[in-house]
């Protein structure tokens, strides 16, 4: 298939200073049809009015996009409608207008009429043809939508949500149709639910606070599936699954901090980690620890979880336990979720995703003891949450890297600890499960009372409502 | 001191080393109760020392470590081990007065001297413990009257009871009490509590004798566990250059294929391992194990024999007396072998790739486990503790040559297992030379040709027959079965 081939160049627009992208770079190449995605919000349908000329070029360049571009958009169907009824204010008062017929908007712009009867006929316009325009339901004014841009001759079709409003035969046809259509018109479509998108998308393109983030070839699979998991967190209404009530740890004095760390020392034979470090981590504080590598970052939250042996020579008191008198480890873990690559590292026990996610009511590793049938709806609603409900008997281990970082913090969280450690959750991931996994851990702050521990040393990944600091 | 064992009647042995019972989940409800706020010093801080260490403290119990002059002045590793970690260490006498239970964990070559110079600065009534039952059986070490001496012996290298208990599990753990020092009857609840401490009662508990682990525990890593594994080694990679196959390849299929094969014992038996392989493939590997266990049959029995007359303790110590020359040359032999010398190749072997070509190596687990069980059960051992020290260790042991190779087997077994290992490896080599001439490389090395992969049906029935009802397959599912509902979801 021949076509435009359109590029983006490192552009950035603004529309009526209410909202603008930033430093787009994107080429369309002749064959190839694309899908937009993000949230609401995101600045997609932004992208796709660019295409049809809308917006005012700021910096950076535009180039290539042919001359008939079609956009069907419920942008374009607000301002027609706006459009007619400034034509019934300009009216003399005397004459009463219906506004302009259906069949008048249809004609004007067309170049195929014989199509256009087809539509009509097809989409069950016909007994509207002789209505006013303005008077139309939203899904028939959609119609009549599709209709213009699709009888225009058009050299590039933007479609914005075109299944939208439609009813269940009309879209049925529409989707044919327009596969039908692909074979010859390169088309650009935005959809909000990635399960709408057709066999003939080729390419997607991920959209988030007025930036393309990501473009992914169809044909790369797990790609695909990762963009469709990041839509999935950014977009679902799933609330965070609460805890397990069955589960009741022993209550914490409200007037106590978590976590006190007094003049602390690591040392070993031949070096000092750290020397006098006091840290007093409140309830309800959320931290963020930053420094070097090799500076403790790690050390320092061992001691907290119990992991560093030296935890038994310093004087650490956790949940209200002043550590190395008589207490167990799994008094202190049962108020700790941890998530670090060391876990994911020692993670290495064959069972399934499911039992991984259950193991955080057992701080385990590998799952010990019989769950109970509410600990396991929890788990499964967590992957649900996560968008791996159809993968919950499969093998953690067979997992890619990052859907396992994605099972581990499901993991650590499903308990609803009062304290969860997070270290260097991003470590060793590539962008597109950098951002699964921030969007993740957001989600999980933004709904829950637990006291989180960041360590993180890339300052882009920032978490909204951090606001305590250490550096080391 | 004389052998305990061989002062006992017959009447009394028999009993002896017939108690082993599995004990349930719930005959711990107490925990480590019966330990809480005594004071525990551990002697020596090695691989079970520190391993165990960690665990108990980390379980809530008060923990030190009694280390030989030599090591704090030295500052060696195990002054390191225990330094590091965050443990008080001090002498024998600072620590050991206070203390109310002492752990023996130094070597078993040790234990006579360590005992000797420990016992007169116990305290009246503590308790002494052990992690392996030698030096009170073998060389009938007599302690104070006043001392509670017990047995908790975990299953495993000490790297595992550590990263068990990490996991929120443990390994399976022997217990027992000497039954002439049990003074205040206080000996069973602390070893309970102690293998709680450790995280063993998660992974189940056999309460047994000391005579019962000393006597399973060396036949199993003399035979199945280390020499097996020894022997097998070297004569496969022998056969396969003598086949011509490239040696990078032959020492990878040797050195990771152990722990391939047997991961498959560790889910299903000897019977889960054989149907890894193809019906041709399996009943080769059938014939070829029954053909080694007729072989080997007159070795295993001499092993056990030797262990139970105290023919294997006493030679032992001899060595021990005459500076090791034995265990040394033996050892510098096995740092002389092909194999260990042959770096393994870079190259892909799939996990199923060990189990095809390794035909051979699938039949010498077989043989070695089936032999070593038959042989344990009817010296009177229980079935329960010869399934432990056969086919439940063996892919422990298997993983340290994956590591490694045999130095690294040999570096991480107890020096008893250690000289055993040569000591079976040094007859059985001979032993199955003959054997070894009518295997060809489709047994080891290149896999069977397989064409036509039809077999005989009677012949299939049979096999898997002979197979599944070997009785370590029975009790080895019954507490695989318990592993899992104490709940190992795996
Ligand atoms: N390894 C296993 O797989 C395993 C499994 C179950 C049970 N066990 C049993 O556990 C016990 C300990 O074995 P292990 O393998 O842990 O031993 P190991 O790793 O060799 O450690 C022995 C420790 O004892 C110290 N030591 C050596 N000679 C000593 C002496 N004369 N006096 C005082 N301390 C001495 C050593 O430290 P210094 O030399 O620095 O003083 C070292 O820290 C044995 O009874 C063994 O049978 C072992």
């Amino acid at each position: 298939m021949t076509g435009p081939h359109i590029t983006l160049d490192d552009l950035s627009v603004d529309f009526d200073g209410r909202f603008q992208l930033h430093d787009v770079t994107w080429a369309i190449a002749p064959g190839e049809q694309w899908l937009i995605t993000g949230a609401n919000g995101s600045g997609k349908s932004a992208l796709a009015a660019v295409l049809a000329g809308e917006g005012d070029i700021t910096s950076g360049t535009l180039s290539g996009l042919p001359d008939g571009v079609a956009l069907v958009s419920y942008e374009r169907q607000a301002e027609l409608i706006a459009a007619e009824l400034r034509k019934d204010d300009a009216d003399i008062l005397d004459v009463i207008s219906d506004g302009t017929p259906v069949a008048e908007v249809i004609a004007d712009g067309c170049l195929d009429e014989q199509l256009a009867e087809e539509l009509v006929d097809t989409l069950g316009l016909r007994p509207l043809m002789d209505r006013a325009f303005r008077k139309l339901s939203t899904g028939e004014t959609r119609k009549v939508m599709l209709i213009r841009a699709l009888t225009s001759g058009p050299d590039l079709l933007v479609l914005d949500e075109p299944f939208d409003g439609l009813d269940h035969d009309s879209l049925l046809w529409l989707r044919g149709y327009l596969t039908d259509r692909a074979k010859t018109l390169p088309m650009v479509m935005v959809l909000n639910r990635f399960d709408e998108c057709p066999d003939f998308i080729t390419h997607m393109a991920y959209v988030e606070d007025g930036r393309l983030l990501h473009q992914v070839d169809r044909a790369d699979e797990r790609a695909f599936g990762e963009l469709h998991q990041l839509l999935h967190l950014k977009t679902s209404d799933l609330e965070v699954p609460a805890g397990d009530p069955a589960i009741e740890l022993p209550a914490l004095n409200p007037d106590e901090p978590l976590v006190q760390i007094k003049r602390a020392t690591v040392r070993y034979t031949d070096n000092v980690v750290f020397e006098n470090l006091d840290w007093t981590i409140e309830a309800n504080q959320h931290w963020q620890v930053s420094g070097p590598n090799g500076s403790g970052k790690t050390c320092l939250l061992s001691l907290i979880t119990g992991d560093h042996p030296q935890c038994y020579v310093n004087d650490i008191t956790v949940f209200g336990f002043q550590r190395g008198t008589g207490e167990s480890i799994w008094q202190i873990k049962q108020y700790i979720g941890y998530v670090s690559t060391a876990l994911q590292w020692e993670y290495r026990v064959g069972t399934s995703l499911r039992n991984v996610i259950i193991s955080g009511f057992y701080d385990s590793i590998g799952l010990y003891t019989r769950s109970t049938d509410t600990q396991k709806a929890i788990a499964d609603d967590w992957l649900a949450l996560l968008g791996m409900t159809d993968r919950a008997d499969e093998p953690f281990n067979a997992m890619s890297f990052g859907e396992q970082r994605l099972a581990l913090i499901a993991r650590a969280m499903v308990k609803h600890p009062p304290l969860l450690i997070l270290d260097e959750p991003c470590l060793g991931l590539d962008d597109m499960n950098r951002q699964l996994v921030l969007a993740l851990i957001e989600r999980i702050c933004a709904g829950s009372t637990t006291t989180v521990l960041y360590v993180n040393h890339r300052t882009q990944d920032h978490i909204p409502g951090i606001d305590q600091h250490l550096a080391l | 001191m004389a052998n305990y064992f061989n002062t006992l009647s017959l009447r009394e042995q028999l009993a002896e080393l017939g108690k082993c019972r599995f004990m349930h989940l719930d005959e711990f409800s107490d925990g480590v109760e019966a330990l809480k706020g005594k004071k525990m010093v551990v002697i020596g801080c090695g691989a079970q020392g520190l391993n165990q260490g960690l665990n108990l403290r980390d379980s809530g119990l008060d923990v030190s470590y009694a280390l030989r002059e030599g090591a704090i002045a030295e500052q060696r590793q195990s002054w390191k081990n225990a330094t590091e970690n965050g443990f008080t260490v001090g002498t024998y006498e600072e620590l050991l007065p206070t203390a109310d239970v002492v752990l023996n964990l130094t070597p078993d070559k040790q234990h006579t001297n360590v005992v000797n110079t420990i016992m007169p600065m116990m305290k009246q009534g503590a308790c002494l413990s052990y992690s392996h039952g030698f030096n009170i059986v073998e060389e009938g070490m007599q302690v104070r009257d006043d001392i509670t001496v017990i047995m908790v012996a975990p299953k495993c290298p000490g790297s595992e009871v550590r990263a068990e208990y990490v996991r929120g599990f443990g390994v399976p753990t022997l217990i027992a009490v000497h039954e002439d020092n049990d003074p205040n009857g206080e000996g069973l609840a602390l070893a309970k509590a102690y293998a709680v401490g450790t995280g063993g009662h998660k992974a189940g508990v056999l309460m047994s004798s000391f005579i019962a682990e000393v006597k399973s525990d060396l036949m199993g890593e003399q035979t199945i566990l280390c020499g097996m594994l020894q022997t097998g080694s070297l004569l496969c990679f022998d056969k396969m250059i003598e086949e011509g196959v490239e040696p990078g390849y032959a020492a990878k299929l040797i050195q990771y294929g152990w722990e391939t094969v047997t991961e498959a014992l560790k889910y299903g038996g000897v019977t889960n391992m054989m149907d890894r392989l193809s019906n041709p493939a399996k009943i080769r590997a059938f014939e070829l194990s029954e053909q080694m266990k007729d072989i080997m049959r007159p070795l295993y029995n001499k092993h056990q024999d030797d262990i139970m007359t105290g023919a294997f303790s006493s030679g032992m110590m001899e060595d021990w007396a005459n500076d090791d020359a034995k265990l040394l040359g033996w050892r510098a032999d096995t740092a002389e072998t092909a194999f260990e010398k042959t770096e393994a190749g870079d190259v892909e072997i799939s996990e199923q790739e060990y189990f095809d070509n390794g035909i051979l190596m699938v039949a010498m687990v077989k043989a070695g486990v089936e032999l070593a069980f038959e042989t344990m059960t009817a010296a009177g051992i229980i079935a329960d503790s010869a399934y432990y020290e056969s086919l439940h260790e063996t892919p422990l042991i298997a993983n340290t040559i994956a590591r490694k190779k045999l130095y690294e087997m040999n570096a991480t077994i107890s020096d008893t297992a250690e000289y055993g290992c040569y000591l079976y490896n040094h007859a059985c080599v001979p032993l199955l030379a003959d054997f070894m001439t009518g295997v060809t490389a489709a047994d080891i090395g290149v896999g069977l040709d397989l064409d036509d992969t039809a077999v005989d049906n009677a012949r299939l029935i049979e096999v898997n027959a002979a197979i599944r009802s070997h009785p370590v397959e029975e009790i080895g599912a019954e507490l695989r079965g318990y592993m899992a509902d104490m709940k190992r979801i795996v």
